[in-house]
């Protein structure tokens, strides 16, 4: 099943590709981009240049969908090879990533201060992408997260939307029993072996595995306890349907099989792709961490453009993605409408898409809420080891679901990232 | 002026020799040698992506000290020293029956058998994660027949995801194995079967003090081939667990620990160079003491 879809993407991409080219003018600028995702990623990124292309007769683009974790080993063997031909023009990197490309492969990428103005964008998107001062690359989606949740379930269980408003985490498992008890679903699903949840909790108590420094910061640090608190008690209480693998995670809300699950906004059109849903869903500020500081905002994932340096069409891909990305407005409000993505620049908020009522969410302005939260997502510092703490972390869950004391989980968690990260 | 001409002659077919091979000792100093002893001079830089810097014995030092080495190390191990010996007598097992000349439709069992090897790594990797999942076909099938109370969460309890790891394994690779214990066996001299069973040895007897010692050579070469496949095992893990090697790291094997320390994790090229060295040295011992096992003792 994957395989095939797979097939008919590498297809559908390699035709698309075939028939730009066709379609270009002799010696015209061909940029190549790689990214993951062809219902996301892929689909936003052609609509960027089928608007540049507008303007930019000249300019054809070839959009190459890899996976996530293709894209990411093709740049890392191409970076270390020094290579350029081996490279595109410009390269999708999750936001989590990019301070470890930007630190280790320096002068790969190439610097865009003087030609973008990053005034208009989300700060934490920028602080991302800044190494010395200078800022590499093109903030593009927000990764913020909300509770998203089946209307229909929840009120045959007795709740309505505003009793899912400015929850702890301790209502929220109250609130998944009764579920569990009226409608026989589990009020939610996670993949323990991914550490998705831990970083969402984490920073809606405006912390990271690392300090403000990039120092590492897991003993002491009451967010990740609390994030782990609060998984071991929700799998305690036994509201958590497992998954293993994003698949059978994804399965497991869109099928039906749970009343909620808390995850990045970028899930929007995955839920919304199931049609005969409409009207079902909800959406409501994540549930808050009992600390001082915490907030019910927060962000998973998310990535930004980059344009390797070396390309020999560096400046019209800058050129390209300043006029698109930094400038089209009303192209933020296509992406938003067609695909869900939430772009991080300010002023395309004010854009009518954004204020619209969506009748899949049973009639709620799910977009401003999603900005309003936003504007409170903590900004955190990502680090360049979030993958090995990662790691630390999901290897240490099975012994605290098993009921380990999370303060012994944390120091087991410390012990091996020290040993992870140098 | 003999001695000249036939040293002319010599020379002219070292010459002429070595020109013939020396397009293929070109690519292989190139594609083999010189990335072996690249590969082992990084092993001693260490560093952050392209800022490497020499480390001497650094890799090392921190291979000793790193719980997680050790830990993919150990997984490896156990893959292997359950795994292949399961592998190979099921195999064994498998071939010596289908070699049964009044066996029907033997063929369609061989292929039956043999097919799960020339499917794709990855794509028998999803199947079986699907097949295995908490609500999969096999926990369903199981359940209905009352086989047990809950479902195994085979890919989320770390005991299980190992079972299941050597299943996936040997579902793939047993044909494989079993194919050339085929091929051994059709070459055997039946006579020397047909007298034993004249002399009255059970079959039991034939198989185990016969066929074995005189496959003993296909033995040790699937031996051989089954411990290297499984000391870089990669694909299935990866596919299973999403690369993470989990729960718990407990299906981490080196190959993948190699993997996310060059891919995931920052990319450290000499460390991983040097966990990579492991593999080569575990590979040379084992296969080492594996022929030293079945020698030829005058």
């Amino acid at each position: 099943m994957d395989y095939v879809t797979w097939r008919s993407h590498g297809l559908r991409a390699a035709l698309a590709g075939v028939g730009l080219m066709a379609a270009a003018p002799a010696f015209a600028a061909e940029i190549t981009i790689w990214c993951w995702d062809p219902n996301f990623n892929v689909a936003i990124m052609r609509e960027a240049g089928e608007r540049y292309t507008k303007t930019h007769p000249d300019v054809t683009f070839n959009i190459v969908d890899f996976a996530k974790a293709d894209v990411e080993q093709k740049l890392q063997t191409a970076l270390a090879s020094g290579t350029a031909s081996a490279l595109p023009d410009i390269v999708l990197i999750e936001d989590y990533g990019a301070q470890k490309y930007l630190q280790s492969f320096p002068g790969a990428f190439a610097p865009m201060s003087d030609k973008v103005d990053y005034s208009g964008f989300a700060p934490y998107k920028v602080e991302v992408m800044t190494v010395d001062g200078k800022v590499y690359g093109m903030p593009f989606d927000s990764g913020v997260t909300g509770l998203f949740y089946r209307r229909d379930y929840l009120e045959q269980a007795g709740f309505k939307p505003q009793d899912l408003q400015n929850i702890t985490w301790d209502r929220y498992i109250e609130i998944g029993k009764a579920v569990e008890a009226k409608t026989g679903k589990k009020m939610t699903t996670q993949d323990l072996n991914n550490g998705g949840m831990t970083r969402i909790i984490m920073q809606s108590g405006n912390a990271w595995y690392f300090d403000k420094d990039g120092e590492l910061a897991v003993e002491g640090n009451a967010a990740l306890k609390g994030a782990l608190e609060a998984q071991a008690k929700m799998v305690k209480a036994g509201i958590v349907k497992p998954a293993t693998g994003w698949n059978d995670y994804v399965k497991a809300f869109t099928s039906g099989d749970v009343a909620s699950v808390v995850t990045g906004v970028w899930i929007t059109g995955t839920i919304k792709a199931q049609t005969d849903q409409s009207g079902k869903w909800g959406v409501a500020p994540i549930p808050k961490l009992d600390i001082p500081g915490a907030v019910s905002a927060s962000n998973l994932g998310g990535s930004s453009w980059y344009v390797l340096a070396k390309s020999k069409q560096k400046d019209a891909a800058i050129d390209f993605l300043n006029a698109i990305y930094a400038k089209d407005l009303d192209f933020y409000q296509k992406i938003l409408t067609e695909r869900g993505a939430v772009g991080s620049l300010m002023a395309a908020r004010t854009g009518d898409a954004y204020q619209k009522a969506d009748p899949f969410f049973g009639g709620e302005k799910v977009w401003q809420q999603f900005s309003d939260w936003l504007g409170k997502v903590p900004a955190v510092n990502y680090g360049i080891f979030t993958n090995e703490l990662d790691n630390a972390v999901t290897a240490n869950m099975a012994d605290l679901t098993g009921g380990k004391a999370v303060d012994d989980v944390i120091k087991a968690i410390d012990e091996q990232a020290k040993l992870q990260i140098q | 002026m003999a001695m000249a001409k036939s040293g002319g002659l010599k020379r002219y077919y070292n010459v002429n020799g070595w020109l013939f091979v020396a397009p293929a000792l070109a690519l292989i100093g190139l594609f083999m040698i010189y990335p072996i002893l690249n590969s082992l001079m990084l092993s001693a830089y260490s560093g952050r992506g392209m800022m490497m810097r020499f480390a001497g014995f650094g890799n090392l030092v921190r291979l000793y000290n790193d719980p997680i080495f050790w830990k993919a190390l150990s997984n490896t191990i156990v893959f292997f020293i359950i795994q292949v010996p399961i592998m190979i007598v099921l195999a064994l097992l498998i071939a010596n029956a289908l070699n049964n000349p009044r066996l029907r439709f033997s063929g369609l069992f061989r292929t039956a058998i043999f097919l799960p090897c020339v499917s794709s790594l990855v794509a028998y990797s999803i199947l079986f994660k699907s097949m295995f999942a908490v609500d999969g076909v096999v926990n369903r099938t199981f359940m209905a027949l009352g086989l047990m109370e809950q479902p195994i969460s085979w890919l989320t309890d770390p005991f299980w995801a190992k079972v299941l790891v050597i299943i996936a394994i040997t579902w793939r690779w047993t044909g494989y194995n079993m194919i050339f214990y085929l091929a051994a066996l059709q070459n055997l001299d039946r006579s020397v079967d047909e007298a034993a069973r004249i002399d009255g040895v059970p079959s039991w007897g034939r198989f185990l003090f016969l066929t074995i010692p005189m496959l003993k050579s296909v033995i040790l070469f699937t031996t051989i081939t089954s411990t290297i496949g499984t000391l870089q095992l990669f694909d299935e893990v990866y596919s299973l667990t999403e690369g993470t090697g989990g729960p718990s790291n407990e299906t981490l094997t080196l190959s993948l620990y190699i993997y996310n320390l060059t891919f995931r994790f920052m990319p450290n090229f000499g460390y991983a160079a040097t966990v990579s060295y492991v593999i080569v040295v575990l590979v040379a011992l084992l296969s080492f003491l594996q022929f030293y096992a079945v020698r030829e003792r005058k």
